[in-house]
């Protein structure tokens, strides 16, 4: 073996793909990050006024949407400040308690973030005791109802479900019932509302029956929860209108957020002033939604995944993740292309703290920082401080002029001019140390240029780190860095030319 | 297009960054060897050992405390030469020629005070000018007094040579030569001008200025081409010497003719740059090549290895 490295890197490349491979092929991983999925914002506004006295605890309870066949909470949060929040069950509902001594608080917001995934049902649950609701019509009016569904009895259950829920709009199937009953029926409708009527004849019908509360998906802001019956046909659940009496099609997407009676939303030691539910379509990459099958898989690469680690770290490890993209970046711009830039490493780092300031601002910053900490550097070269303190005096000031670069962005709202938090200020403070030196000892131009290599290097490594599929990629399949060692390694072994050399050695190659 | 350019480079023989690092740095100069290239005062001392001539050690500054130390082994030399011990590529070099008020004069006739002097000696202590950013020594040395050959093509400063040795056996050689730009320094990337050497008859041929050829030095106007090079044997066996000195199988020599004393090694470089290739308007793979093929007894001596070059490289026709 000649060369050593290349048969690593082979290695790596290898042991890379065939984990990605089994992922794809075996635990089928989605391969395209462009396919998007279902993805719905759910925010609830709860505006309320509490009326306990002092020391009276007030109590807010809600529906909240639950992971169930066909769909999956993938995030939720609830955004009011000193309630306390919980979430229980309660029934077949997952009911969300907010409680505590309101003093400034007016209102409370939750957020939710579901994904439907219709392909993946699970088989339906049958029904529990709790779909068996008491017939709440006296006796002669039940009588009635008999009558009038007993035409149906022949049919099959989800024909059967179909026939009762016309009645709602007043259609009844031949042969017609008799003139006064209709009459009577009707007058019933009026007595308990349409909904309860046709729960009476589904209940006499022997259907498992189930009242829900919750949205049909359509982007909207809405005060009040779309109501709707849920029935059982024996195999699977169908959803009625009530008012209309309409099945739902099966392409039409319901979020249930409450089964049962109980009010979707209410409150004790306090008074309600207004809910509001708003409701956004989202596009979220396939990557993402993932998540909700890791999560519950019981496979060795599954609970291996970064999706198993907690939130709030997850968010550190994409960023980690990005690094290595950007340091093969830089050994690929540097030593196949043949950038200048100062310090090695410096451009991630730029790039890196690009992410929250943007690409034009981050430029501008960072242009301003060095220009500015270039004059400084000048002004205080005449009072011979040491190197230490100087390096640390243009700390502090960089420091200095981010601080008034957020102040001057907060009075003029541009976001961007805050989010400077992340520009690497120690690096940015080598830099200009390193730029004054350059212009001192190489000239202007020379040390233009190393500033212009360094910004071209840190937009380049930006712009690719941005590439969101890029990035979800290798959050899914953090296995992929082997094969970015392995890239790493062919580079290193890479004894070719430098883009920049054809310019250097142009007399020699102009001789031959 | 690009494929077509690397393909000319390559047939053109040039050393490129990537290769020089890999194939001729990692794999003929070992780490260890390093310290003794970095640090001009390890050099100095391996060469006095091995009767080499470099330029006269005055003093050494190596703690914040002794600065003030450094005037009074001064107190009566006119002229010295002030640099960092581990500094690279003509960084923190101040030439002073002359006393005047209580001042500094240096080579370009800019006035400097002795705190200025202090300050700078401070920095070079704090690793400013050092390769790595380490704690570094300040070196007080005898001022070297160009020999005047190049007179006619220097713009103030001190012109040096530079040879490329490699396995021991000098494989190309320039002159460079300080301009106005370069301010005195004999470093090409400042904007100093590179002359490529014939390394048979020891004489100059046409120059390099940043990367556009040139024939005529900037400044004073004078041709550069044809400049016998005095001692140029000897300093090919310094050179040759520098290999078995250190250890290391690639290296950058560079001398300086003192009119007094004859050539001086200056100071030795592990990554030697690319730029004398095209000073001499040749790539360096065909004679590193060239020298892998060379027979093995020449290597045992610094005076074979050097006969060796002369026969080999020389230029056919100048």
């Amino acid at each position: 073996m000649k060369r050593p490295g290349l048969w690593l890197a082979a290695v790596l490349f290898f042991v890379s793909f065939s984990l990605i491979g089994y992922r794809v092929l075996r635990l089928g991983y989605p391969l395209l990050p462009t396919s998007r999925a279902k993805v719905w914002g759910l925010t609830m506004e709860i505006f309320f006024e509490p009326t306990g006295r002092n020391g009276k605890e007030m109590e807010i309870r809600a529906g909240l949407p639950e992971s169930r066949s066909g769909q999956t909470v993938i995030e939720q949060r609830d955004l009011s400040g000193t309630l306390q929040f919980n979430i229980m069950p309660e029934g077949l509902s997952q009911i969300g308690v907010w409680s505590g001594d309101p003093e400034e608080e007016r209102v409370l917001s939750y957020r939710a973030t579901v994904l439907l995934n219709p392909k993946r049902l699970r088989k339906p649950k049958p029904p529990g005791p709790e779909s068996f609701p008491a017939i709440i019509a006296d006796k002669s009016e039940q009588i009635l109802a008999r009558r009038l569904i007993e035409r149906y009895a022949s049919l099959k259950a989800p024909e059967k479900l179909k026939a009762i829920a016309a009645t709602a709009k007043g259609i009844w199937r031949n042969p017609p019932p008799d003139e006064n009953d209709l009459k009577q029926w009707t007058a019933i409708q009026k007595k308990y509302g349409a909904e309860k009527a046709l729960v009476i004849l589904l209940r006499l019908a022997d259907f498992p029956v189930r009242k829900v509360q919750g949205f049909v998906l359509v982007e909207s802001v809405v005060t009040q929860p779309d109501r709707w019956i849920a029935v059982w046909t024996g195999e699977k659940w169908e959803h009625i209108q009530p008012e209309t009496g309409d099945l739902y099609s099966e392409s039409v997407c319901l979020l249930p957020l409450m089964i049962g009676e109980t009010p979707l939303v209410n409150i004790s030691g306090g008074k309600l002033r207004e809910v509001r539910w708003i409701l956004s379509k989202q596009t979220l990459s396939q990557w993402r939604t993932h998540f909700e099958r890791i999560e519950r898989s019981t496979r060795f690469l599954d609970r291996w995944s970064l999706f198993a680690i907690p939130k709030e770290f997850q968010e550190i490890f994409r960023i980690l993740l990005l690094v290595p993209i950007g340091v093969l970046m830089i050994s690929v711009l540097r030593n196949i292309v043949g950038f200048p830039t100062f310090g090695i490493f410096m451009p991630v780092l730029m790039a890196l703290a690009f992410r929250s300031t943007g690409l034009s601002y981050g430029l501008g910053i960072f242009a301003g920082v060095v220009l500015i900490g270039y004059l400084l550097r000048r002004g205080i070269d005449r009072l011979r401080l040491l190197l230490v303190p100087r390096l640390s005096f243009l700390i502090t000031f960089v420091i200095l002029a981010f601080t008034v670069f957020a102040l001057i962005g907060s009075k003029f709202g541009v976001r961007e001019f805050m989010a400077v938090g992340l520009l690497p200020f120690v690096i940015l403070s080598m830099t200009i140390e390193r730029f004054f030196i350059l212009i001192e000892e190489s000239g202007a131009l020379q040390a233009l240029r190393t500033a212009a290599g360094s910004a071209a290097v840190a937009a380049i490594t930006y712009k690719i780190i941005q590439i969101d599929p890029l990035q979800l990629t290798f959050f899914v399949y953090p296995e992929l860095l082997l094969a970015i060692m392995g890239l790493l390694l062919l580079l290193g072994n890479y004894s070719g030319y430098r883009l920049s050399e054809i310019l250097r050695f142009k007399i020699l190659g102009e001789k031959s | 297009m690009i494929f077509r350019q690397f393909l000319s480079l390559r047939k053109a023989g040039a050393l490129g960054m990537n290769r020089r690092n890999r194939q001729y740095i990692m794999g003929y100069n070992r780490r260890s060897s390093f310290p003794l290239v970095d640090d001009k005062l390890l050099t100095k001392q391996l060469a006095l050992k091995h009767g080499i001539p470099t330029p006269t050690l005055y003093h050494v500054v190596s703690h914040h405390g002794d600065i003030a130390g450094f005037e009074r082994t001064l107190a009566d030399r006119q002229e010295f030469v002030l640099k960092p011990a581990r500094g690279g590529g003509g960084s923190g070099i101040i030439l002073i020629t002359d006393r005047r008020d209580g001042k500094y004069v240096t080579q370009s006739g800019k006035m400097i005070s002795k705190d200025d002097i202090r300050y700078h000696i401070s920095d070079i202590l704090s690793g400013i000018y050092s390769l790595e950013g380490l704690e570094d020594k300040a070196v007080i040395e005898g001022l070297i007094h160009p020999d005047q050959v190049f007179g006619k093509v220097t713009y103030e400063g001190v012109p040096d040579v530079r040879i490329i040795v490699y396995r021991g056996i000098p494989a190309m050689a320039m002159v460079r030569l300080p301009t106005r730009q370069s301010d005195g320094k004999a470093n090409l990337h400042r904007g100093a001008v590179g002359v490529g050497v014939d390394i048979g008859k020891g004489k100059t041929m046409d120059g390099v200025r940043r990367s556009g050829a040139i024939t005529h030095h900037p400044d004073t106007g004078e041709s550069l081409r044809d400049i016998e090079i005095p001692f140029w044997k000897k300093m090919l066996l310094i050179a040759a010497q520098s290999t078995d000195m250190t250890g290391l199988g690639y290296l950058g020599v560079d001398l300086v003719i003192d009119k007094n004393v004859g050539p001086l090694l200056l100071e030795l470089n592990a990554r030697p740059g690319l730029q004398i290739q095209v000073a001499n308007r040749k790539g360096l793979v065909e004679r590193l090549e060239m020298i892998d093929r060379a027979p093995k007894e020449i290597f045992f001596s610094p005076e074979k290895r050097v006969v060796w070059s002369i026969q080999n490289f020389a230029e056919p026709n100048s």
